[in-house]
């Protein structure tokens, strides 16, 4: 992929970009919670 | 130096200028103990995000790892991936909201004030306290020196000069604004590093030709890969070591698991999630903060890999024989080598800036562990910001006396041991804290010995780059390392967590069950 033929190399490029998605769906999806002054 | 003198002194000049405006801000900003060590727990989500992520990425994290990358290739990418995951989502989104509510119930101003409060034990907080006191000065030297070497290269200084100038600079903001200023500049140097980055990744892949052009090209070299390197199992810079080789044990162990999941139970970071005033500050800092990490060392690692196609065209070697041998050049050379003059500066004030986040914040929490865990706790007295400034300038004056004393190529190997020290101590204990109700400080006690004395003995004893440096296992036992391959290459964090762990558990359901029991008896008479 992308000219990089060892698949472990793309797993851990996969890998960073869906851990990068993860973070911006998690705070985006929760971007209004936990907003009292306990953050219960 | 590359760059036009007028230019970088302009632009430093102005940077300077804004770093001295956004001390003053939080000087006038601290009022109180709780202002000066947790922001009065009231910082804006977005700061919190650049702040933790310019501390978590030092110079070292660029310039050392991206030259690593240089030498071993696109593997370093791995570490990314658990740089965001474990560093940026679990720690925010499983660690880091625990630790706000519980810091907050518990008054907590610190991490081993956290800890000593959360199971009612002055000695778990002298502990932590300790390791502070006693391990983070090696980390922030090893920080101070590479600072002080880039400013010695980048200005023409000489190396006292810029060792003194870059020591005093931070030093006045992190003494007199605190947390406040701490955490605004880190938000301004943040931005710079991004920029920076950013930049550095297009520029890049517009020089080798297009983003596939560039992979196929490093993919084509491997059989440039020096001999030594060959042998010891590295394949190619588009693919992983050869499983089981020692650099494949040293790429997982050390630089992927061991600073992976070493930065969970980092003083320094983890105090940053009680500056918040709630989650939701904490969910918005999660979608900032994993794209930082990505555009740091993803970018790092792999701008440093295809270091190695600019040099072969240009000079007909690979990076590492380009830089002369030295991994730390490779990065800083190509910059010199292969970038516009105004980009230089803008790279050259992004490395700064590294290096002042991750120092300002070191010195900052190694104040507070001795003016207010440990002096505080001795004097029974609750500490104000004025005698914790005070501890912060001695422990600033004990820092820049090490530097002097240590050697210039401890850079990276004092930042993973201080990372593998803290987790293999601390991290167990740190998770009992905050998701037992009632956590067992014997079992607290019990995991925190057994991890520093465990991390110990293998870097003592075991872990041959650091037991041969170290001399110890040499002068008691006449050899380097007391085991054989390939356990000479396991980084002490992989052996000295899991026992960590495991005294934890095993105390803690040992205290569980001798409790039943003498429970159980007290109804016997009924």
């Amino acid at each position: 992929m992308l000219g990089i033929e060892d698949p472990q190399i793309v797993a851990a490029y996969l890998a960073m970009i869906a851990c990068t998605a993860a973070c911006i769906i998690y705070g985006v999806s929760n971007w209004n919670n936990g907003g009292d002054e306990d953050g219960s | 130096m590359a760059v036009s003198a007028t230019l970088l002194g302009t632009f430093t000049v102005g940077y300077l200028i804004v770093i001295s405006l956004l001390a003053y801000l939080g000087y006038r900003k601290t009022k109180c103990a709780d202002d000066y060590m947790v922001c009065g727990r009231n910082i804006h989500p977005i700061i919190l995000a650049l702040s933790y992520g310019a501390t978590f990425i030092s110079t070292s994290a660029i310039v050392g790892f991206g030259g690593l990358a240089g030498q071993l290739g696109m593997g370093l990418i791995w570490l990314t991936v658990l740089n965001i995951g474990v560093g940026i989502l679990l720690a925010f989104a499983v660690f880091g909201k625990r630790t706000r509510a519980l810091g907050k119930k518990l008054g907590a101003m610190t991490f081993p004030d956290l800890m000593g409060k959360a199971y009612g034990s002055g000695f778990i907080r002298k502990a932590g306290a300790m390791i502070v006191v006693v391990g983070m000065p090696l980390y922030a030297s090893a920080i101070l020196i590479g600072g002080a070497r880039f400013i010695e290269s980048t200005f023409g200084v000489t190396y006292n000069t810029a060792l003194l100038a870059f020591a005093v600079v931070v030093a006045i903001y992190v003494v007199v604004g605190g947390l406040i200023a701490v955490m605004y500049t880190d938000a301004l140097q943040g931005s710079i590093m991004a920029i920076g980055m950013s930049i550095l990744l297009v520029l890049t892949y517009v020089k080798l030709g297009g983003i596939r052009e560039a992979h196929a090209a490093l993919s084509s070299m491997s059989d440039l890969m020096p001999e030594g390197l060959a042998a010891a199992g590295l394949t190619g810079w588009t693919s992983m070591p050869s499983l089981g080789s020692p650099i494949w044990y040293t790429l997982i162990t050390t630089i992927v698991l061991g600073v992976g999941i070493g930065v969970i139970a980092q003083p320094q970071l983890v105090v940053r999630f009680m500056t918040v005033r709630n989650d939701r500050s904490l969910h918005r800092a999660i979608a900032v903060g994993g794209p930082f990490i990505m555009i740091m060392t993803g970018v790092a690692f792999t701008v440093g890999a295809l270091t190695n196609v600019y040099y072969l065209r240009e000079t007909g070697s690979i990076a590492l024989t380009a830089a002369g041998g030295n991994v730390d050049s490779i990065i800083p050379n190509y910059i010199n080598a292969a970038m516009p003059d105004a980009f230089i500066v803008i790279f050259m004030l992004a490395l700064l800036s590294a290096a002042m986040s991750t120092l300002s914040s070191l010195f900052h929490t190694m104040g507070t562990a001795l003016g207010h865990d440990l002096w505080g706790a001795k004097k029974n007295v609750t500490s104000t910001h004025k005698s914790t400034q005070a501890a912060t300038i001695v422990m600033i004056v004990a820092t820049i006396g090490l530097a002097y004393l240590m050697p210039a190529n401890i850079i990276a190997r004092a930042t993973a041991m201080f990372m593998g020290l803290c987790a293999s101590a601390l991290l167990p204990a740190f998770a009992l804290a905050l998701y037992n109700k009632s956590p067992s400080a014997l079992a607290a006690k019990t995991s925190i010995v057994t991890g520093a004395a465990v991390w110990f003995a293998w870097t003592a004893f075991i872990h041959v780059k650091e037991s041969a440096a170290l001399g110890i296992s040499s002068f008691l036992f006449g050899k380097d390392a007391l085991l054989a391959m390939p356990w000479q290459v396991v980084d002490p964090l992989v052996i000295a967590l899991p026992l960590s762990t495991l005294a934890l558990v095993t105390m803690k359901l040992w205290e569980s069950r001798a409790s039943l029991g003498s429970a159980e008896q007290e109804v016997e008479p009924f």
